[in-house]
């Protein structure tokens, strides 16, 4: 899963967003490494979804929008949830590694 | 910024654009905004980096779509043929319903594809395959220049050239001497003087060339034997093959036929009926004849730049082997070698007309498509809301670009066949117009590249008329479309339309300017005085062949007493007798000493000579300066007189009287006396400086001087056009065995020699005149549909009080922009391609402001008569009628 997938998914995982407020999401919880553009953004969006992991969503407090011009929202599936919590778990376990040896490393210096 | 926007989104494959085409816009924009509002620099510096993001995952994504979206695929068994068999069968349905802008369409197409068709057939012929002779582009023509002597600025060089570099250049594989002459050829009781030339035989394995029948001719032969033409072989003698080995009576010997050439082998031109056999052989060269045209065949690998450096070596080395005059030898160390390609010299300036031609033909094909993209965005315009539906009940964007594209390949397809049919029909029309010196004309024909030629600039005119408005009407939002009922049209599409209507116009005054130029050169060519008057001449020649002429003084009186006959005919004004009759023959040259050079052998000054008799200057109106013209004592008696032209009385007197002093040709011990001096005459055509001429008496003061074997008579009379039989008549009473031939009048030559001209005049006007008249129906259509597109916004501009004027100001304003737009890039053009026609031109600068100036005034008359249907249209709307149906 690339850097961009994991943070769509957990952007989403805050509940159903529009395509923009992902993006908005995915930028400032990469505290700015991220920063997509619209082409790369929506080909990740369309790889989850073609995949499964992400569906459209239909929030019911919106109004029903002009076809075509409509915001489309979109939500995690039960699959993403589940390869969100994968991949978070493998992050924090990698994650922990890093501290260790890293840790090792300044305490030898 | 939308429209570039969705134009790169478009890059994307259409299921992950239909998806998130309209999201991924958003975003843009959003961001975008964010981005103008740190500053211009991040605003440049994200829309590069966003751009240069959407162009590579677009890409990517269709490579390795992560989309598949939810379309269904065409069914099964539907081939991308029976697709296209389908829509082509909706297009002719859909344009069988509108018969004008369907005549329209393909009548344009088909006008600008048949003169393209007809043009690629000429130049196919003429320009591209003109040699029908192995590796023609290593065919050279060879010369000499010598700069600092006093030979032309080229002239044909030496036999004794020939045999040095025959023997001893590398760089090239073989090489010949040619001529071309007329003289008699008699086959039983037919006597014609026909074209014939007396190569050296090694002009067969230099062009690459065998006999059809028969063999070639070798030295042993000498110059006893012919090789004649294919055409010579049909019309004289009928194709028999039993003609090689007779014997005929050919240029004043008999001579044995050995073989029959090809119908391809024409060398050096059209008309050259034979070949006599011959060779030049070291032990009679005289060095210093020059004046002997070359061609050569280079070797692999040699270009006419290292043929020339060797060849302009081996001339060195002339004066050693061949000995001659020191004045010989200076100018060998002066001279050097001039090569170029066969075909240059062989089409002269012809090429250059016939590629200027094919230029203009093919800007009146860009013009016709620019014109025809109009129609078709115009229709394409009125269907969108009808686009809109099907798209938005699943037809793909392919299907329906195919479907538009389908309609414009159909009217190319249809415009393609007629336009070779009117070639057909028009090529020998056109070909009769063209002039005799263009080589190979009359094989020109349609044949299968013309033909193939026509359909693939058919299928590409399609394909440029239909592409962009199928394109552009498929991009079109089809959501938007529906909900405004497809009545709302942004000024930003206008912009493509005005923008073809630019160009056209910009083609158009290009065209108009160069065949301007060319009417002021014909006029200014018509207006040049020659010297002598080409009306109500006629001129012809005969070549007595009889026992009792054996010498200077027996042919003279026979010529003078004929002279005397053609006097005494009905109106016949006067009658007069000269070697060479200008536009039809060149004359001869030599030097000449005045008294002054008397005593150097070298020196001498360059000048032209013929012989004349009778009332010569008087019938062609060549006007006497000083003294007298000859009279019959001066033809029959010594001592010699001359008359002199203004130039070479110049040349050889300057500022002083020439009358009574003395001339004498280099290599004779005459000396000459003049006797009268007369202006000068353009010998070889309108475009030439006059020439120092001499003229001789028919008979000098002693029999050797005595030159004329055919002699051209030129007759003043108000009927030169209708005389000729009675003249044949008194030749058939004079000279039963002569034929008569080179029958002209003064007026046909003078016509013949500006033929390239006005040819290509002629065709450009014709071109430029199709271009405009084009160029003002694209204008017209343009505004037309403006002013339809925006009945509803005049009529509310009318209702808030603007009047009439104000209306029609408006839409000639928007007709002016683009015309002027287009001017000002049409002269710019014009200005740009100046160096091209400027060859063509005579006395005419390729600059000049009066053309530019009026063919820009031409083409803005004719564009504001466009604009004013239109404008008038717009004027005449009825505000509330307009409103009430918007």
């Amino acid at each position: 899963m690339s850097n961009l997938e994991y943070h769509v998914l957990l952007a989403l995982a805050n509940g159903q967003l529009h395509g923009y407020a992902i993006k908005d999401a995915v930028e400032s919880e990469s505290e700015g490494t991220l920063a997509p553009h619209a082409g790369s953004l929506y080909r990740v969006l369309a790889r989850l979804m073609t995949a499964g992991l992400v569906g459209e969503a239909y929030p019911a407090d919106e109004p029903t929008p002009h076809p075509g011009l409509s915001r489309r929202y979109y939500e995690l599936t039960a699959a993403g949830r589940k390869a969100l919590a994968l991949e978070a778990r493998r992050l924090l376990a990698a994650a922990t590694v890093a501290e260790k040896r890293l840790g090792l490393f300044r305490g030898r210096s | 910024m939308k429209s570039l926007l969705r134009a790169l989104v478009g890059i994307f494959p259409e299921a992950f654009s239909d998806r998130f085409g309209a999201e991924m816009i958003a975003q843009l924009e959003l961001d975008f905004d964010r981005a103008r509002r740190r500053g211009r620099l991040s605003a440049v510096e994200f829309a590069l980096s966003s751009g240069l993001n959407l162009i590579t995952s677009g890409l990517t994504e269709r490579r390795n779509p992560t989309w598949v979206g939810f379309r269904r695929p065409a069914p099964k068994g539907t081939t991308m043929l029976s697709q296209w068999i389908t829509d082509l069968r909706h297009a002719a349905r859909a344009l069988s319903r509108r018969p004008g802008f369907t005549l329209m369409a393909v009548g344009t197409l088909a006008l600008a594809l048949g003169a393209n068709a007809g043009m690629f057939g000429v130049v196919n012929t003429v320009l591209l395959d003109p040699l029908p002779y192995g590796q023609p582009n290593r065919l050279v023509n060879i010369s000499g220049t010598a700069p600092g002597s006093d030979l032309p600025e080229e002239f044909g060089v030496a036999p004794e050239f020939y045999l040095e570099y025959h023997e001893h250049s590398r760089q090239l594989k073989d090489v010949a001497i040619y001529n071309s002459f007329t003289s008699t050829l008699r086959v039983g009781d037919r006597v014609e003087r026909i074209r014939m030339s007396a190569p050296t035989n090694s002009l067969y394995s230099t062009l690459g060339a065998q006999p059809a029948l028969g063999r070639l001719p070798v030295a042993a032969d000498e110059s006893h034997v012919v090789v004649i033409s294919d055409e010579l072989w049909r019309t004289w003698f009928g194709s028999d093959p039993s003609v090689v080995g007779r014997t005929y009576g050919i240029s004043g010997e008999s001579r044995e036929v050995i073989g029959v050439m090809g119908p391809d082998f024409r060398f050096p031109n059209d008309g050259t009926l034979l070949w006599i056999s011959g060779d030049v052989r070291p032990e009679e060269i005289t060095p210093g004849r020059f004046g002997t045209r070359l061609v050569g065949r280079m070797a692999a690998g040699a270009t006419p730049e290292t043929v020339a450096n060797e060849l302009t070596t081996l001339a060195r080395r002339l004066p050693e082997r061949f000995g001659g005059s020191p004045s010989y030898a200076k100018l060998i160390q002066q001279h050097h070698a001039i090569v170029r390609p066969l075909l240059d010299e062989m089409l002269g300036s012809a090429a250059k007309s016939l590629w200027v031609l094919l230029g203009a033909v093919a800007f009146v094909l860009l013009i016709a498509c620019a014109n025809i993209t109009n129609l078709f965005m115009v229709r394409a315009e009125g269907r969108r809301r009808d686009l809109a539906i099907r798209r938005a009940v699943g037809a793909s964007r392919s299907q329906l670009i195919r479907l538009q594209l389908a309609e414009s390949l159909l009217v190319a397809a249809l415009a393609g066949a007629l336009a070779i049919l009117l070639a057909a029909l028009a090529l020998p029309i056109f070909l009769r117009a063209a002039p005799a010196r263009i080589p190979r004309l009359d094989e020109v024909h349609l044949d299968g590249a013309t033909i193939l030629f026509t359909l693939v600039a058919a299928l590409l005119s399609g394909l440029a008329c239909g592409l962009i408005p199928a394109l552009r009407a498929s991009m079109a939002s089809h959501v938007a479309q529906l909900r405004d009922g497809g009545r709302g049209a942004t000024p930003g599409r206008h912009w493509l339309r005005d923008g073809l209507v630019v160009g056209q116009t910009a083609l158009a005054l290009l065209l108009l300017i160069g065949s301007g130029l060319l009417v002021r050169s014909f006029q200014a060519l018509r207006q040049v005085d020659p010297g002598y008057d080409t009306q109500d001449v006629f001129t012809f020649q005969f070549a007595p062949e009889q026992e009792q002429l054996k010498d200077g003084p027996s042919w003279a009186r026979f010529h003078l007493e004929f002279l005397k006959r053609l006097a005494a005919v009905p109106g016949v004004t006067s009658v007069g007798l000269v070697e060479n009759v200008p536009l039809n023959e060149g004359t001869s040259d030599d030097r000449f000493r005045n008294e002054a050079m008397a005593s150097d052998p070298d020196a001498g000054i360059p000048l032209n000579y013929t012989f004349t008799a009778g009332d010569y200057f008087r019938t062609m109106g060549i006007k006497l300066l000083q003294g007298r013209p000859f009279d019959t004592a001066d033809q029959l008696s010594t001592p010699g007189n001359v008359v002199v032209s203004r130039t070479a009385a110049k040349l050889m007197w300057p500022g002083k009287n020439p009358i009574g002093r003395r001339l004498q040709a280099r290599d004779e011990t005459t000396w000459y006396t003049v006797v009268g001096v007369v202006e000068d005459v353009m010998q070889d055509g309108f475009r030439d400086t006059p020439q120092a001429l001499v003229y001789l008496p028919l008979v000098g003061p002693t029999p050797t001087s005595w030159d004329i074997s055919s002699p051209a008579y030129v007759i003043k009379t108000a009927r030169a056009e209708v005389i000729a039989p009675e003249i044949r008549e008194l030749v058939r009473a004079a000279a039963p065995e002569a034929p008569m031939y080179r029958i002209f009048t003064m007026a046909g030559l003078a016509k013949d020699s500006m033929a390239q001209l006005s040819f290509t005049m002629l065709t450009l006007g014709v071109l430029s005149t199709l271009a405009l008249i084009l160029g003002a129906i694209g204008l017209y259509g343009v505004l037309s549909y403006a002013v339809a597109e925006r009945t509803r916004e005049i009529g509310v501009r009318l209702a808030l009080g603007a009047t009439v004027a104000n209306v029609r100001r408006m839409v000639v304003a928007q007709g002016a922009r683009v015309v002027g737009l287009g001017l000002v890039l049409g002269l710019v053009a014009a200005l740009a391609s100046s160096r091209i026609v400027a060859s063509l031109l005579f006395s005419v600068a390729a600059f000049d402001p009066a053309t530019f100036g009026g063919m820009s005034a031409l083409m803005a008359g004719v564009g504001l008569l466009a604009c004013f249907l239109p404008a008038q249209r717009a004027s005449s709307v009825d505000p509330v009628e307009s409103l009430r149906n918007g």
